[in-house]
């Protein structure tokens, strides 16, 4: 039986299976899977990590959301970009970012990607090319659009994936990002998240067409909607509209239809949703969905699935023993990294211009 | 040497840059085809191609957001705003995203990329044409804001500002644009983004300015030399932000008088945060209350012609302020 790092740490995405046969064989099939249950347990253990109040601030968790969060990302190369929203935490996970330093990010810590200046759910990763998010819903459309024009320019076959939710496409600047990347035939594909709530919105309010994905016939770009609970039907759909920016076809917009089980955020109870409602979407667990998938073919056990929870809870474990030992940043680092050039000397060492006399105040 | 306008800096800045390198490209509205509004970027997609000289979808927003990605990625994008009047829809992307970049991931993900703005009135431009809205950008820690008052300068900052690490909002007064002439060196040459000038020197007292309101102030300091033997020094800020505040401060420390002048409202304008500093750091230098002259704080600027002089500053006004201070 394979470790957990056997399917998860040491298979690059960008596995032969992948790239070349394009069948999904078993081996994708269980990398599928064990990333979608490795997104679970890291983030159900934030949550609880947070509810102990290990570290301040709020958590997004996308709990629910795995077969969108794996099935439109497990594709992508450390040179393709993700342009992620707040509740994208995960894309972390997918693309790389070292788990230890994830949760230093969590905590706020000096060995954080940002060195502890983003809140705790903004965690980006400039090695992995994981735009650093901010609370600006569907910024990050736009400037992904930007890094898509790039590599069109330099003439690259990097692609850029942009996520966000369904309430995202209420605002101006998500239909100014997709009509500028059908315009130049940009090699972005533009994921909404429709899970159903936007805050405490429900999607029907955000818009009055039923299927998000139509709104792609108006810039001219093909938009698609699968299952967001099924991620073999995320996959295959997210890696033909990769196929498509790779090969310099253009953008396309994915809407992937799933559930957020929890509220907005830790601090948010999400009573404004009918409880039969949440049951619904916690019976088509997309976890259990995909165990169901596995086990016929003998792709799936009980023993495996313990053997890669023990082998995440060990990692998890090992990442927060990092947070926790490392040092917090010292409050006057607050000022470093506001322009290439240091302020320190301009904010800390203001003298006087008195006629006779020089002080530091 | 060559005598050029401002408008001709700007463009030859634009063209050595984009053959010196790659990365550098413009994008926005009208750019291309018709060589800008202003034609500041004549005669670039000729020479660069449809690739490096991009005419935009008319989206502010879609202009400087895919500027930043496209600086991320490793390009050095120069967008240009035909008038900064048109600039809020590209708010979030400037003041949110390009301003923070850099600081929300410590340093390891950043935008160095030139935002060209056309600002400034007195042309009849009415509303949405004419503001001198720098405060804005100069709230916003993470950019740059420069705004150059001649064709030297224009050339030397917008090549310093390209070449630059950070974000830059590049301000273009369009009274500045054909008025004056300036010979320009043929030899490549910058300069710096931080660094104020003294354009004339003074003993009596100091005059801070920039921009366009440059060109009244030093014609209110020869007034003044001639009307009352008074020497005005006049310090051009160049840079709003970060500010250089050595310059003017050196400058009101041996004169003991200041006043400051710009379009901008007066609430809040660069006007007031140079007068705090001096407030703050060379007090004991004042003989003196620190003067401002400033566009009142309505709506810049109202078209009909004698409202729009009303607000707008003036030599006169200039004169008048700086007479006050000399006589307190």
């Amino acid at each position: 039986m394979a470790t957990a790092n056997d399917l998860i740490g040491n298979v690059q995405p960008n596995d032969s299976d992948v790239q070349h046969s394009k069948r999904l064989n078993a081996t994708l099939l269980r990398r599928l899977y064990a990333y979608m249950l490795k997104c679970r347990i890291v983030e159900e253990r934030i949550r609880t990590l947070y509810r102990q109040g290990k570290f301040a601030g709020n958590y997004f968790a996308a709990v629910g959301q795995e077969a969108t969060s794996v099935g439109t990302t497990l594709d992508l190369l450390p040179e393709d970009t993700v342009a992620p929203s707040h509740r994208n935490f995960v894309a972390n996970i997918m693309k790389g970012t070292p788990l230890p330093l994830m949760f230093a990010h969590l905590y706020g810590r000096k060995a954080s990607p940002d060195q502890g200046r983003s809140a705790p759910a903004h965690c980006g990763y400039a090695p992995m090319n994981i735009i650093t998010p901010s609370s600006t819903i569907a910024a990050q459309l736009s400037i992904g659009t930007g890094i898509a024009l790039a590599n069109k320019m330099q003439h690259k076959q990097n692609v850029v994936v942009a996520l966000s939710g369904e309430g995202s496409t209420s605002l101006g600047s998500w239909h100014e990002a997709v009509n500028f990347a059908g315009v130049l035939k940009l090699p972005i594909i533009f994921v909404i998240e429709n899970n159903g709530y936007a805050e405490s919105l429900p999607a029907s309010m955000q818009t009055a067409v039923e299927d998000f994905s139509i709104k792609a016939q108006g810039y001219g770009i093909p938009g698609a909607r699968v299952d967001g609970n099924d991620v073999i039907a995320v996959y295959t759909s997210m890696r033909d509209a990769i196929d498509r920016a790779r090969s310099g076809a253009g953008a396309t917009l994915l809407e992937c239809k799933t559930y957020r089980w929890y509220g907005h955020s830790e601090i948010d109870g999400a009573k404004y949703r009918d409880p039969t409602e949440v049951e619904y979407w916690m019976s088509r667990d997309p976890i259990p969905a995909m165990e169901r998938r596995l086990k016929p073919d003998n792709l799936w056990s009980e023993q495996w699935k313990e053997e890669l929870t023990a082998g995440f809870n060990r990692e998890i474990d090992e990442a927060i023993a990092f947070a926790e030992r490392s040092p917090t940043p010292q409050g006057d680092e607050a000022l470093d990294h506001v322009y290439s050039f240091s302020i320190r000397e301009r904010e800390l060492d203001r003298k006087t211009w008195a006629p006779k006399y020089e002080v530091s105040i | 040497m060559a005598v050029m306008t401002y408008i001709d800096a700007i463009n030859t800045a634009l063209h050595e840059e984009m053959e010196r390198d790659p990365q550098v490209f413009v994008i926005g509205e009208d750019i291309g085809r018709m060589g800008g509004a202003f034609r500041a970027t004549k005669g670039l997609l000729d020479k660069f191609g449809s690739e490096r000289v991009i005419d935009s979808p008319l989206s502010e927003n879609a202009i400087i957001s895919s500027s930043i990605g496209a600086a991320m990625a490793g390009l050095r994008p120069v967008s240009e705003i035909q008038f900064v009047d048109f600039i809020t829809p590209a708010m979030d992307a400037i003041t949110q995203q390009a301003a923070k970049l850099r600081y929300r991931s410590a340093g390891t993900q950043t935008c160095p990329m030139t935002i060209r703005v056309c600002y400034g009135g007195g042309v009849g431009g009415g509303l949405y044409h004419s503001q001198s809205n720098t405060s804005w950008f100069v709230h916003s820690p993470g950019l740059v804001v420069v705004a150059p008052s001649t064709p030297y300068d224009a050339k030397g900052m917008l090549k310093a500002a390209i070449r630059d690490d950070n974000p830059v909002m590049f301000f273009e007064h369009k009274k500045l644009y054909r008025s004056i002439k300036e010979e320009i060196p043929d030899a490549d040459y910058t300069v710096p983004l931080l660094k104020a000038a003294i354009r004339r020197q003074g003993r009596d007292i100091t005059a801070i300015s920039y921009g366009y309101t440059l060109q009244p102030t030093l014609q209110a300091a020869e007034q003044m030399k001639k009307k009352h033997g008074i020497d005005v020094e006049v310090v051009d800020l160049r840079t709003l932000a970060p500010l250089d505040t050595d310059t003017f401060l050196e400058s009101v420390a041996k004169t003991s008088r200041a006043v400051i002048i710009h379009e901008d409202n007066r609430t809040l304008g660069i006007g007031a945060e140079v007068s705090a500093i001096i407030a703050e750091q060379a007090f004991d230098c004042l003989d003196a209350p620190i003067l401002r002259v400033t566009a009142p704080d309505v709506p810049l600027l109202p078209a009909a012609a004698e409202m729009e002089k009303f607000c707008v500053v003036s030599v006169e006004k200039i004169v008048t302020a700086l007479e006050r201070t000399m006589a307190h």
